[in-house]
């Protein structure tokens, strides 16, 4: 539609719209404009008085024939003064014009009419037979360049690659210009699909090209919408898991030309296949997000596949892939389960646990006053005194269960340092409903109310009881922990039959920011059962039920049932599943590039989990050569125990970097995290033409975008930009058929209306 | 000495007054959970139920009420206070193997358990119950032909379990009372009118136990011995203090292990 008016506008004003922009209007009278304005007035004035007679006419008409008339006079006025376009025109081969041509991976993609688009941006401005680029070569002294992540001068006839792993615009952009920057430079012409992935923003170039006065001309390749791909854009996995955990990994996925059809999703396990699920896809164009359950049963860091198999008529097969890499934790988690008095809850709640190798429950149940039963400690003296006293003893554990034991039971300190435990430590706390829990345990206005996810209120009922039937919520139905079958819809019909449970527990609502996962309802009583939220950097979960034993032992529970161990070791894993050890190291990604910096972040605490920042941290990385190389780790100044530090791989594979931390030389801690280094698929993920950015560049440079299929007036424009060595040009503008065209207009208007009102 | 004193004082508190002082509210959440529930209360977290078992005709016909409910509500009483964190329903309440309801109570008391002429809808039940974690004490039966026909019986429920003597470092004698040494807890009439403790030909004491796979005791055997007795008669002064302790603290002990482990 645009190039169309800009058709019309072209016809009608003899020049371009983008011309005018260019250049400035002057007026070449050929003879003082004194006389000619004269003759106009005089002519002007025979009008007037010619109409101003009185006749037949009304005065109406009068009126309307005299400023057509005078219209045509000012015509004429306009032709006489002689307007001229002034453009300021390069002087051929005086100047310089750098072409940065893209020569990333996605100019393979062969989406240009048939073409791959480096084929066509190669047809177009490298080969000497292509008449642009003759043109060209006739006006500019040419400078080329490729460019992906970072730009190249290159010979023309030197045969494209494309074979650059990431496309960064704005690099490439300053380079050049750091380059021609010193020459008579008209001006830059990018040709790429604008698929850009870099993380730093383009602002700061484009100002400063700007600022420079140096026009960037964009040339888009490549379609803006794909007729038939599959693209798994996004993948969100943990970085780390227990083992045999169930995992819920969501997949994000847009697709054209497939819309409706059912594609398996697979996921691998170094090279073995460990699941595959069936998903219909989105309609054309909408992302949307699927899910994929599985459990990863080997310890040890695990490299992750996803994929959709390549359908029939794909454009791009490479992004129907996503790779993670996870760590899978092996050793035993310990929690600590804390009851106040003898229940049901703890024996079926251990037996449901028992056959897990990930968990280690601690029992501690109260019997009487200061005497209590241990189980499955693992040493003689471990809570010999009962519930932990100090920050060091209960940091120990990585996730902690409160059964029904009463408030007052803890000293404020013990009250102050399970709070902590969910906000400093990380760890998890999960409250079980009880005679003495909630608000009915007295746990209303205390530091451990404040970790909650659910309000208490300041009333201790110890009349009330309710019988609910418990049912997830559609929040609930989605989490992995509540998966207490193998499909979702097998998980659905399941919760529907579970019998009803009790509470003693009247739980106030949800805080902001929380999410229920279970209600309950049943004579008259509604509320949430099971509720969690992140505080600090741990985890709290609130249970307000009494006797999930019952998903046990009730008569209507089949013997074979494994609902209930299933919930629970879900339910448990999930406490221990992020809390964080006491070094933590990470990078910014679990993949990277052969040469591309890798940078490591450490999170270092100590005992009692209070950040260090005098620590000396060292990160070990093992490439996978087995060879070994130390990178230290500095303390980032700005956050307390972090440290950072970076090195630089050159082979692919797997990175394993294991970040020692030591005080006064003695090692306290260290965990291990692992990066991929491979080479980069990212310039498929998001390939399509983004006319946008390129759009963007042009204009905030003062340039213009081409399509690659129309750039007929691209030589005429950047021969026109002003900058470099120009001479002025002058064109005429009296001959435009505008003016033409709005004479002959108003003349044919005078005699239909004369003819119409009978005035001729 | 102070477990004596404690003893003394529950029992003298609770006197003879029998199972007429408790009363059970009408149902209204089903009858499980309003057997538990007294006067209004809410239902508490363990209750003491007995095994209402089909037993054998003629004279010992009704032999699971043996010491029925004396024993009980004096157990309950002495338990309030020994075990006081123990949520414990404050009546008596029996329970048949075949009716649905028995899994709510994981705990069962059954004593002259060679009386036991189990139907097949109570053989049916009592596995379920066990294999799904319930635990089953039983008590007072005596001497060789009881412990056959119980053997008999149980059998029929759990046919390849072995049956074991429980050694002293078993948990279930240290899971709350350190027991040191088993006694033999004999009924009312023989230590109080006859001055002895065996009954038949059951003369040495014995503890075993039916385990699952993981080693977790399901069903736990007193033999040549009645616990149930020394409950209910704890507070006369004939019978002697340290084996009404040692069956309370045996009692106590079963419990805390069935609700732990």
């Amino acid at each position: 539609m645009a190039t169309f008016l800009d058709a019309v506008l072209a016809f009608l004003f003899k020049y371009r719209p983008a011309l005018f922009a260019q250049g400035r209007l002057a007026w070449r009278p050929p003879v003082a404009p004194e006389w000619i304005a004269l003759a106009l007035l005089l002519a002007a004035a025979l009008v007037v008085f010619t109409y101003a007679r009185a006749g037949r006419a009304r005065p109406r008409d009068r009126m309307l024939l005299a400023t057509l008339r005078l219209g045509i006079l000012a015509l004429v006025g306009f032709a006489l003064l002689r307007p001229t376009l002034l453009l300021s025109t390069v002087v051929p081969q005086q100047n310089y014009l750098g072409i940065l041509i893209d020569d990333s991976r996605s100019m393979r993609i062969a989406d240009a009419d048939g073409r791959a688009r480096g084929e066509q941006a190669a047809a177009a401005f490298s080969d000497p037979s292509s008449a642009l680029a003759r043109a060209l070569a006739e006006s500019f002294q040419l400078r080329y360049f490729r460019f992906a992540d970072r730009a190249r001068r290159a010979d023309p006839a030197e045969a494209h690659g494309f074979d650059g792993a990431a496309t960064r615009v704005a690099p490439a952009l300053e380079a050049v210009r750091a380059e021609l920057g010193s020459l008579p430079l008209s001006g830059l012409l990018l040709v790429s699909d604008g698929a850009d992935n870099a993380a730093a923003g383009l602002s700061e170039t484009l100002l400063s090209l700007r600022a420079a006065g140096i026009p960037v001309f964009t040339v888009g390749v490549g379609a803006e919408r794909f007729q038939r791909d599959i693209e798994l854009s996004r993948v969100g996995v943990p970085r780390s898991a227990l083992r045999g955990s169930a995992l819920v990994v969501d997949l994000m996925i847009a697709q054209n030309g497939y819309a409706g059809r059912e594609v398996p999703v697979q996921v691998e396990d170094g090279g073995r296949l460990i699941a595959a699920e069936t998903v219909k896809l989105p309609r054309d164009g909408e992302p949307s997000a699927v899910r994929v359950h599985f459990t990863l049963e080997e310890p040890g860091a695990r490299r992750l596949r996803f994929r959709i198999p390549p359908q029939d008529g794909e454009l791009i097969a490479e992004n129907n892939q996503q790779e993670a890499v996870i760590l899978v934790r092996g050793a035993r988690e310990k929690i600590l389960y804390f009851e106040g008095e003898p229940r049901w809850e703890l024996k079926y709640l251990r037996r449901a646990v028992a056959q897990d190798s990930s968990l280690q429950v601690v029992a501690l149940q109260r019997t009487a006053d200061n005497k209590f039963l241990r189980l499955d400690v693992d040493s003689a003296g471990e809570l010999y005194g009962g519930f932990p006293q100090t920050r060091e003893e209960l940091f120990a554990y990585r996730a902690l269960v409160l059964g029904s034991v009463e408030a007052s039971f803890f000293t404020h300190d013990q009250l102050q340092m399970i709070a902590d435990f969910v906000a400093e430590r990380g760890g998890g706390l999960l409250l079980l409903g009880g005679r003495a829990a909630f608000a009915e345990g007295g746990y209303a206005g205390t530091p451990v109310a404040e970790v909650l996810p659910v309000t208490l209120g300041n009333s201790r009922d110890t009349t009330f009881f309710a019988e609910l039937e418990v049912r997830p919520t559609r929040a609930g139905l989605a989490h992995a922990a509540l998966r207490v079958a193998d499909s979702a819809p097998d998980t659905e019909r399941r919760w529907a039959t579970l019998p009803p449970l009790t509470t003693v527990n009247r739980v106030g609502r949800v805080k902001p920011g929380a999410t229920t996962l279970l209600n309950g309802s049943g004579e008259g009583v509604s509320q949430p059962v099971l509720a969690f939220h992140r505080y600090g950097r741990g985890l709290a979960l609130a249970l307000a039920v009494q006797d999930t034993w019952l998903w046990q032992m009730h008569a209507d529970m089949p013997l074979e049932d494994q609902t209930h161990e299933r919930l629970w070791r879900q339910l448990l894993r999930w406490l221990v599943s992020d809390v964080p050890e006491r070094v933590v190291a990470s990078t910014a990604a679990d993949h990277a590039a052969p040469g591309e910096p890798v940078h490591i972040t450490a999170v270092v605490a100590d005992e009692r989990y209070l950040r260090v920042n005098d620590g000396r941290v060292v990160a070990e990385v093992t490439t996978p050569l087995g060879e070994s190389l130390e990178v230290p780790l500095d303390w980032s100044l700005t956050s307390d125990g972090e440290y950072r530090g970076s090195f630089t791989p050159a082979e692919p594979g797997l990175h394993e970097i294991r970040v020692h931390a030591a005080r006064e030389d003695v090692e306290h801690a260290s965990a291990p995290t692992y990066v991929q280094v491979s080479e980069s698929s990212a310039e498929f993920y998001g390939a399509q033409r983004r006319t946008p950015l390129l759009k963007r560049i042009a204009e905030e440079t003062g340039g213009r975008y081409y399509d690659a299929s129309a750039l007929g007036t691209l030589h005429e424009d950047l021969a026109h930009t002003g900058r470099g060595v120009t001479i002025q040009e002058e064109r005429e503008l009296w001959d435009m058929p505008i003016v033409l065209v709005l004479a002959l207009v108003m003349l044919a208007g005078e005699w239909v209306y004369r003819r119409r009102r009978a005035l001729a | 000495m102070r477990l004596l004193l404690v003893l003394l004082s529950a029992l003298a508190t609770l006197g003879l007054r029998g199972h007429a002082a408790v009363s059970v509210s009408p149902p209204a959440r089903g009858p499980a959970l309003a057997a538990t529930a007294a006067n209004g209360e809410r239902p508490r977290g363990f209750t003491f139920a007995r095994a209402e078992y089909s037993g054998t005709q003629g004279w010992r016909r009704g032999a699971w009420a043996t010491d029925y409910p004396k024993a009980d509500l004096q157990f309950i009483t002495v338990a309030r206070r020994l075990l006081p964190t123990l949520d414990i329903y404050g009546a008596e309440h029996t329970v048949r193997f075949d009716e649905p309801s028995l899994r709510r109570f994981p705990f069962v008391y059954a004593v002259e358990v060679a009386h036991m002429e189990l139907s097949e809808a109570e053989v049916a039940g009592l596995r379920d119950y066990l294999l799904a974690g319930g635990f089953l004490f039983v008590d007072d039966f005596w001497g060789t032909a009881e412990w056959a026909a119980f053997e008999r019986q149980i059998r029929r429920v759990l046919p390849d379990r072995p049956i074991e003597d429980l050694p002293q470092d078993h948990p279930v004698f240290r899971t709350y009372y350190d027991i040191a040494r088993i006694h033999q807890v004999p009924s009312i009439d023989n230590i109080c009118r006859r001055g002895r403790t065996w009954e038949r030909d059951g003369y040495e004491p014995a503890v075993r136990g039916i385990s699952d796979d993981a080693g977790r005791l399901m069903v736990l055997i007193s033999w040549n011995s009645d616990l149930g007795d020394a409950w209910e008669w704890a507070e006369q002064p004939c019978y002697p203090l340290e084996l009404s302790t040692f069956a309370f603290q045996l009692g106590l002990n079963a419990i805390v292990y069935a609700m732990s482990r």
